[in-house]
């Protein structure tokens, strides 16, 4: 082999090499993309659903103890100081939970029964309950396929992945008793 | 909301999944929605409706353990991208992107919001694992995945990876809770009828199962009717079948949607005693529309439809002895199959399309926002720069 045909072959390496790096480079900036999308949907579905919240507290149709628990914990995860001890995860998990407590299943029967107002307020709370659980889901879906390309070697290695941190999933509990559900 | 929709199945063959596109599409047609419908056809001189657009002619193919009719190579390619650039639309709903035919082209040459919805619960790892970098990729673009039941979302997770929510299928509960129904069927106290339907001669359809519980069923109940609807040779059926089970028999052939849903309506109790590989479920759910008593075997997707048994009743899967046992209970006891046909028509209000379909669009949503979001936050100083870009935040904190 002359010294030409190696150093063609050389370039032609290179050029794939780059076209392959590049193409990568397109693909995880792409996810990246999708993650910092999907968290922001993810964030407004849980200020949606805060509100919500605080909504049906306020509405008159609970009794004051559950009303207060509700507003108390939908106010902190409305409240910028989510630096509390295990992150806005923890807070949001303390929201599902007074949204558990104060709404079983035999008070949602007596609201949907006697209230109009509260019942649109249960069915607004419950569908931004819903639209917290796919925005998490979908979300994480991103962050998972976004790990798995940070994981090849070449991504790795050429440092593909420049200073972006690596994304999370976010875990909460966003489970709400089905009779929330008209 | 501009909605571009792709079938991997010929429009103009029944199935489960052209069904389920047919009905979305008409949903949010009549939602005002605009909806294109892409799908290969058999015959592209079929009647179509107006709102589905042909990607080429399918072929029967093998595929994932059985044949399937799908479409693929350069030109349905050259049509699945024209389609897409000329629908303009704000999210494009594929379904079982991992089947090798228009969803997956269409995939392939999507750049916009994409949802994908995975039907089948029996696929093959095989395939996925051979071409599973070729796919990785493309799959990535899905914003929002849905399986219609948890059997669907199980192979999501363990074939595709990463996760999937659960809508299930839709049905239309009012055209059969409203069917007239046919007096040839409608059964009195002395001849009560009971309906199957299904692919006779396909044993997971569970034709044997029910065959070899019936002459216990005749026994207790002389009178009883069954009437078997339905593709598939009659004789083959009745080979080994002594002659009152014989006689108890009616074959009525491939029935039109029209005389399912009044078959439904007519009869006392609906038997379903496949044995397996079903997802979902959907005749179940007409039948409990219809306001008939249901009876399935006790196979996963089958109870999670009937709510755990509350709203059917259900028998050991594969056992004669016990479906007999039921069968006669309901035939028996007219108080007790009222309210199981009570419990499976509220029950079945869950799956109607005002319902199922509301979800499906909080999922256009959610993605399409996900993707508004992601194009707000991109740097418009080009590719480099975002790829080296210092680092951002990427958790809530």
């Amino acid at each position: 082999m002359s010294t030409q045909e190696m150093l063609l072959l050389g370039f032609a390496a290179a050029v794939l090499l780059a076209w392959y790096l590049s193409y990568s480079a397109a693909r995880l900036d792409r996810l990246h993309g999708r993650v910092e999308g999907t968290l922001a949907v993810l964030d407004a579905a849980l200020v949606r659903r805060a509100e919500a919240a605080l909504e049906l507290a306020n509405s008159g149709v609970l009794d004051p103890a559950s009303a207060l628990l509700l507003a108390d914990a939908s106010a902190q995860s409305l409240s910028e100081a989510v630096d509390a001890p295990g992150g806005r995860e923890m807070v949001e998990s303390e929201l599902t939970e007074a949204i558990r407590l104060s709404l079983p299943d035999e008070v949602v029967a007596v609201v949907r029964a006697e209230h109009v107002d509260g019942t649109d307020a249960i069915d607004r709370l419950s569908a931004a309950n819903d639209r917290v659980q796919l925005a998490r889901r979908f979300h994480n879906d991103a962050v998972t396929a976004v790990r798995q390309v940070r994981r090849k070697v070449v991504v790795r290695w050429f440092r593909l992945a420049g200073h972006a941190d690596l994304p999370r999933t976010v875990e909460f509990d966003d489970d709400i008793p089905t009779g929330l559900r008209g | 909301m501009r909605i571009g929709i792709v079938c991997p199945y010929s429009f103009d063959v029944p199935g489960g999944v052209q069904f389920h596109v047919r009905d979305l599409a008409e949903y949010f047609i009549a939602q005002g929605h605009h909806v294109s419908v892409l799908a290969p056809a058999n015959d592209e001189t079929a009647d179509l409706p107006p709102y589905v657009v042909t990607c080429g002619r399918a072929v029967p193919v093998r595929y994932n353990g059985s044949v399937a009719r799908l479409t693929f190579g350069p030109v349905t390619g050259a049509r699945v991208a024209k389609w897409l650039e000329n629908g303009g639309f704000d999210v494009l709903h594929l379904h079982e992107p991992v089947t090798p035919s228009a969803s997956m082209l269409a995939l392939w040459a999507s750049e916009g919001p994409t949802v994908a919805t995975f039907h089948t619960s029996n696929l093959r790892s095989r395939a996925m694992q051979a071409a599973y970098p070729l796919v990785r990729a493309s799959l990535e673009k899905i914003g929002g995945r849905i399986a219609v039941s948890e059997d669907a979302r199980r192979t999501v997770t363990t074939h595709v990876g990463g996760d999937a929510v659960v809508i299930p299928n839709g049905v239309y509960v009012d055209r059969f809770a409203s069917a007239a129904t046919d007096p040839r069927w409608v059964g009195t106290p002395d001849r009560p009828t009971v309906a199957f339907l299904g692919r006779m001669e396909e044993p997971r359809k569970g034709m044997p199962v029910l065959a070899a519980a019936l002459p216990a069923v005749i026994a207790a109940v002389p009178g009883v009717r069954v009437l078997v609807a339905g593709p598939g040779d009659a004789k083959e059926v009745t080979a080994g079948m002594s002659r009152e089970t014989v006689a108890a028999c009616e074959f009525l052939g491939p029935v039109s949607e029209e005389d399912k849903a009044r078959l439904l309506r007519s009869v006392d109790v609906y038997v379903a005693p496949n044995t397996g590989g079903e997802s979902f479920g959907i005749i179940l759910i007409e039948a409990m529309s219809a306001g008939t008593a249901v009876l399935a075997s006790d196979i996963p997707a089958f109870v999670r439809v009937l709510d755990g048994g509350t709203a059917g009743r259900t028998f050991a899967n594969e056992n004669p002895a016990d479906l007999a046992r039921v069968l006669v209970d309901l035939l028996r006891d007219r108080d007790e199959r009222l309210s199981v046909a009570a419990a499976g028509a509220l029950r079945a209000r869950v799956f109607d399309w005002s319902v199922v379909a509301e979800d499906v669009m909080a999922v256009y949503e959610t993605v399409t926002a996900g993707a508004a979001a992601a194009a707000d936050a991109a740097d418009p100083s080009g590719l480099w720069a975002r790829v080296v870009r210092m680092g951002r935040g990427s958790g809530l904190e």
